[in-house]
């Protein structure tokens, strides 16, 4: 740059410094309101938005989708998309190094790349041009980091939207600027400016298509159990499904009953110091998650089984175990399993039975397991699943399979007489109140909600005591 | 009686050229995109307070990190807020920067006189990034995990030298413990204190070169 370029434009700063303002208290005072719009936006954001609620890191579940953090996901859908070109294919390094160092190493070197000591934007269309390619790609990459690449569609319409949106036109308008730009070094400022806008607002076009065709990903709710009570019901839970069957309700089993292909194995129980006092909770995790093949325990890990439990999910029977059975642990106060009934309330799905069934009920009558069919593990499964699905729950009828069961009678088979569906759960009856409750909730003809059952109730109106 | 005091500390820390030299300064008409740079020096400073506050009972290992932040959100008086404005002020920081660059980029205020604070400002963006990057692993849950999990590989990816970067940002071929407690020392004592010392030097660019004006027709 020329001595007088220099001087030039140092004498316009000393202009605009005349027309200008002080820094205090003129902008100081912009500059504290900013701050405090800011400020007041975290409070809110970390008030009613919250930070979202995450599960314990897994190392061994190889099923999570990982995903970066949204400000690396445009990078993260770049790197998706350039593997897909074709003829290229996946060449990783040029998409992971080559091309960001390039981005990175102009936008570094920048001031010594744009020597022209022009300033006004008229004057600097070509550059601002290809800026505004390159960030509305970035924002439209982002949106559409959720949506898949590829397909095994013959025909995958966002697939194609998104190459376009995402390389092609871009691509385009950037080689078109360089065109204008360098090639006809006269190209007026105007067709550069056309150019950019029908780049971006193709790209805008094309990224509102893709996320409009995209399909619809299944979102997985993830319940984290946050405070220790709720860790223990959720462990407690869990204990009932995956480990009640052979350990028993109390954990004392000690030669498993009942169960295919481990029928007679020799356990310890599970419920005294033996166990909980040589082994800490990382080591008792450990032995949920990759089991004991020599002493029958099954491995229950994501390592093990796709469908095994997550390391959280192991950390909460853990805790269940110690609070329940481990006498240096003192059980806070618990929720009872459901609320009691008064006299003439009419028991709710939602309020009662589900934590019911889930705790003595789903551990057998799930998929897979001995149990005629008979599923439990939702209310439509409850009421119509199972090989005797008309016999087994039948509105205001007390000779309802369900209940006979529960009250340790046995089902005969009709033609033989023999045995057909014995008492329910096979090894410990449940207790009055549990059966009271299924007694009125298939009395009252099975009410889903708290609502429905509320409207079934026939408790006397509250009356004023004399 | 304050006067006195004043003059006292005025003679020994010349608070008056201290004065003169950062505040009261003449300005070239600004309007509210002008405040970005203040802006994100407040997050940084905002997430600087509300980050020592988390180290008091953040635990960096695998065994704790998570049960840690856990207690923080639950146990810790107004520990949710706490953590709350540390996790947004972390995206808004990255989003704040990143608009601070256009507009910088927009106006061409990167040139002469003002390449280096250009230069700084890149630096400080690339740090801001690699704050999001280590902070996002220390809450060791599935997401922070696996996400790091890829990044780190994507850093591996480097022809010739990719496995030992992989190996120096991991220490180890796995994400482990060491992992975690080295991200924990990046985000808390390395990138701060690059990101504190590239602030300094671009403030003082800023101040000895002043803040640039809007261009007219004629730049």
């Amino acid at each position: 740059m020329r001595e007088e370029q220099k001087k030039t434009i140092k004498e316009r700063y000393e202009q605009s410094l005349q027309k200008g303002e002080r820094f205090w208290p003129d902008s100081i005072f912009k500059d504290v309101l900013m701050a405090l719009a800011i400020f007041v936006l975290l409070l809110m954001l970390a008030t009613f938005v919250g930070v979202p609620v995450e599960p314990k890191a897994d190392p061994s579940d190889s099923s999570y989708v990982p995903r970066p953090e949204w400000y690396f996901l445009f990078l993260f859908k770049f790197l998706a998309l350039y593997g897909q070109i074709p003829l290229l294919g996946k060449v990783e390094w040029l998409a992971t190094v080559l091309i960001p160092v390039i981005y990175l190493g102009a936008l570094t070197l920048l001031p010594f790349i744009d020597r022209s000591p022009n300033r006004y934007y008229g004057k600097r269309v070509f550059a601002i041009g290809i800026m505004a390619i390159m960030v509305t790609s970035m924002v439209s990459l982002t949106f559409i980091s959720d949506v898949p690449t590829t397909s095994t569609d013959a025909v995958y319409l966002p697939g194609l939207l998104q190459t376009l949106g995402g390389l092609v036109v871009p691509l385009a308008g950037y080689f078109l600027l360089a065109l204008m730009n360098f090639a006809f070094k006269k190209a007026p400022a105007k067709a550069m400016i056309w150019t950019t806008a029908v780049t971006v607002l193709l790209m805008i076009g094309l990224t509102a298509g893709t996320v409009a065709l995209a399909p619809i990903l299944e979102t997985v709710e993830v319940e984290v159990a946050d405070t220790l009570e709720e860790q223990i019901v959720a462990g407690q839970d869990l204990y009932s499904v995956h480990c009640v069957e052979c350990h028993g309700d109390d954990g004392s089993v000690t030669v498993i009953e009942g169960v295919e292909g481990l029928e007679g194995t020799q356990v310890m129980a599970i419920n005294g110091r033996d166990v909980l006092y040589t082994l800490n909770d990382d080591s008792m995790a450990e032995v949920i998650a990759y089991g004991r093949p020599d002493a029958g325990m099954n491995p229950f890990g994501r390592a093990y089984n796709p469908e095994g439990l997550t390391k959280s999910e192991i950390d909460y029977i853990v805790i269940f175990m110690r609070y329940a059975w481990d006498d240096r642990y003192e059980m806070p106060p618990m929720e009872p399993l459901f609320p009691a009934l008064a006299e003439g309330e009419a028991p709710s799905y939602e309020v009662h039975i589900a934590p019911i069934v889930k705790r003595y009920c789903v551990s057998c009558h799930r998929a897979g397991k001995d149990n005629l069919n008979y599923l439990m593990t939702t209310y439509e499964e409850v009421l119509t699943s199972g090989d005797h699905a008309d016999q087994n729950i039948i509105a205001g009828d007390p000779q309802s399979f369900l209940l006979l069961t529960i009250q340790e009678q046995t089902i005969p088979d009709p033609e033989t007489g023999e045995e057909m569906i014995g008492v329910m759960p096979p090894k410990k009856a449940l207790s009055a109140d549990i059966v009271d409750v299924f007694l009125r909730w298939i009395m009252n003809g099975m009410p889903e909600t708290a609502g429905e059952a509320g409207a079934l109730s026939t408790m006397p109106a509250a009356t004023a005591t004399p | 009686m304050w006067k006195k005091l004043y003059a006292w500390l005025d003679e020994r820390l010349g608070l008056n050229d201290l004065y003169k030299a950062t505040l009261d300064r003449p300005e070239p008409k600004g309007n509210w995109w002008n405040t970005l740079g203040s802006a994100s020096l407040f997050l940084f400073l905002l997430q600087g307070a509300t980050g020592i506050f988390l180290a008091v009972y953040y635990t960096p290992s695998p065994d704790h990190a998570y049960d840690s932040i856990q207690y923080i959100m639950t146990g810790v008086q107004f520990g949710w807020l706490i953590r709350g404005i540390h996790h947004w002020g972390a995206s808004l920081m990255v989003m704040v920067v990143f608009i601070h660059m256009l507009r910088v980029f927009i106006t061409a205020s990167y040139k002469y006189p003002r390449e280096l604070t250009w230069l700084v400002g890149i630096g400080l963006l690339l740090a801001t990034l690699g704050m999001g990057f280590t902070g996002y692993l220390l809450p060791w849950n599935q997401k922070s995990f696996w996400a790091t999990t890829v990044g780190t590989q994507i850093a591996g990816s480097v022809p010739f030298i990719g496995e030992f970067i992989l190996k120096a940002l991991r220490g180890g071929t796995d994400l482990s413990a060491l992992t975690l407690q080295r991200f924990f020392a990046a985000h808390i004592w390395m990138l701060p204190a690059v990101l504190a010392g590239l602030v300094g030097v671009h403030l003082f660019l800023i101040i000895k070169h002043g803040e640039s004006q809007f261009p007219a027709r004629e730049d």
